[in-house]
């Protein structure tokens, strides 16, 4: 057979060369003529295919580079739009005065997400909401030190009485207890007093949270805490050169709203030199007064210090 | 050979793409922000979009479905101030940085709470993380323009060193409620 030659050739070359073929002498049977054909029908449809995909391929490509092309004038045309804006609003003081007179749809819009914007700046109050068609919606923020973590909401019906529709308020929070007290008479006061338990809530966890992520090196085993994070248990171990004993330590928030723990228990292993006990009553008013995570910050940065002193 | 240029042009047109969403963001909020536009403007506006609307049909959100979502807005924002007792006499922000994991915007934000007057700066840091977005303030800035006692100057520099928006809102908002009740219960005595 007649080796291809590959590149893109008639199609088919066929018929004086299968005459040839027949003609040199070479006693093709029928079945060898038809076999022939048959690669060179192959041959053929292979060659047509590589073309139609070259052809789709510098299509794509032609495609690709027109659209680079346009979104390339699209940026310069803003560029140059941002630049014109900034200029102006440099030469300019007070309000700005637009060459077009802005259609009346425009400055409804404009009004609308100017509205949008301070509604959204009250969910850094700690209370926001909007009205239902039964009452209100409202969403309690949490934050801990300028963090804001987890929002809460509660849909209110206001008709007949006032009274919760639905709420994403955790199980472990005693809701239903603040609502009982406030809900029909001050629902203010209501808001607040749950928003207390609510972010007291939020930055313990969030303490906790923080110690786990960031001074794991500290802890030996498993922080222990509850759903309401208001009792953890642990081992700690303040780093230092020399060999330490691991404290056990107790911290129990008896205040639902507050983050700091009312009750702190420390312990030291049976084997601990008694000289310990003085640390760990030092430790004892670090963890009453100062957040979690930072007590362990100030064990970390006091590390070169005489041991165990904070 | 092929392939590889398709990639470059590719990454470009993704590239481009993602700079023509900044410069159109930017843009637009810098619009947003400069502009202003008193109330008698926005209902002579409403009024002659209803006068444009009964001329022709559009295709586009009807005038009135803007009238719609501006009035309950307008009804939402202005519940929460009476609610809270915080109104806002003004706010602007401003995109200073923005990647595709972070925002940093700053923002002025000026009001009163019932009768005590504040001022405030700072700085807005949003993380997108895995599954959610994270919020923190940063170099916030209080000014207090009413008589200031110690209790409240105070409460403005803690707010200040640890950045505590949410706290200094709600302690104001108390500071203020009670404020008034003593203010009430002073005239019941006159």
């Amino acid at each position: 057979m007649e080796p291809g030659q590959g590149e893109l050739s008639p199609a088919f070359p066929l018929a004086g060369e299968c005459q040839e073929k027949v003609e040199e002498g070479k006693a093709y049977s029928p079945d060898g003529v038809f076999a022939y054909l048959e690669m060179l029908e192959a041959r053929a449809h292979k060659a047509a295919v590589k073309q139609e995909e070259t052809e789709q391929q510098e299509e794509k490509l032609a495609r690709l580079k027109a659209r680079v092309e346009e979104l390339r004038l699209q940026r310069d045309e803003l560029r140059a739009k941002v630049d014109l804006q900034q200029k102006r609003q440099l030469g300019k003081e007070g309000g700005v005065s637009n060459p077009a007179q802005p259609s009346a749809r425009a400055v409804l819009e404009w009004k609308i997400k100017s509205i949008k914007a301070m509604l959204e700046v009250f969910y850094l109050t700690g209370i926001s909401g909007k009205l239902t068609k039964r009452g209100v919606c409202f969403c309690i923020s949490t934050a801990y030190e300028g963090t804001y973590l987890d929002s809460y909401h509660l849909d209110l019906l206001t008709k007949p009485e006032v009274q919760i529709y639905r709420h994403s308020v955790p199980i472990f929070i005693p809701l239903q207890q603040i609502a009982k007290k406030y809900l029909q008479t001050d629902i203010r006061r209501f808001l607040s007093v749950l928003s207390d338990h609510l972010n007291a809530y939020a930055g313990r966890r969030y303490q906790a949270d923080q110690l786990q992520e960031h001074f794991s090196d500290q802890i030996e085993g498993t922080l222990q805490r509850n759903s309401l994070c208001n009792l953890l248990v642990f081992n700690y171990k303040v780093p230092s050169k020399s060999k330490t004993f691991p404290f056990n330590v107790r911290l129990l928030y008896g205040d639902l709203c507050c983050s700091l723990p009312t009750e702190v228990v420390i312990s030291c292993t049976p084997n601990a030199p008694a000289s310990l006990a003085e640390t760990a009553a030092a430790h004892s008013d670090l963890f009453r007064r100062v957040a979690l995570h930072k007590v362990f910050r100030s064990f970390s940065s006091a590390v070169g210090n005489v041991d165990g002193a904070p | 050979m092929d392939n590889s240029i398709c990639q470059v042009y590719e990454d470009e047109i993704q590239s481009l793409e993602e700079e023509i969403k900044l410069l159109t963001e930017k843009y637009e909020e810098s619009q947003q922000e400069s502009t202003f536009f008193s109330d008698e403007e926005i209902l002579m506006s409403i009024k002659s979009l209803q006068r444009e609307f009964e001329g022709e049909s559009k295709g586009h959100e009807s005038p009135s479905d803007l009238k719609a979502q501006l009035e309950s807005l307008e009804k939402d924002l202005s519940f929460l101030m009476k609610f809270t007792g915080i109104q806002f006499t003004s706010h602007s922000k401003k995109t200073v940085e923005k990647t595709r994991s972070r925002t940093v915007q700053k923002h002025r934000l000026s009001g009163n709470c019932h009768s005590l007057s504040f001022q405030l700066e700072f700085q807005l840091l949003e993380m997108q993380n895995k599954e959610s977005v994270s919020a923190a303030i940063t170099d916030l800035s209080i000014i207090m323009k009413s008589g200031e006692d110690s209790d409240m100057r105070k409460l403005v520099s803690s707010t200040e060193e640890h950045g505590n928006l949410l706290t200094f809102f709600r302690s104001l908002s108390s500071y203020a409620e009670w404020c008034e009740h003593r203010r009430c219960t002073f005239l019941h005595f006159k």
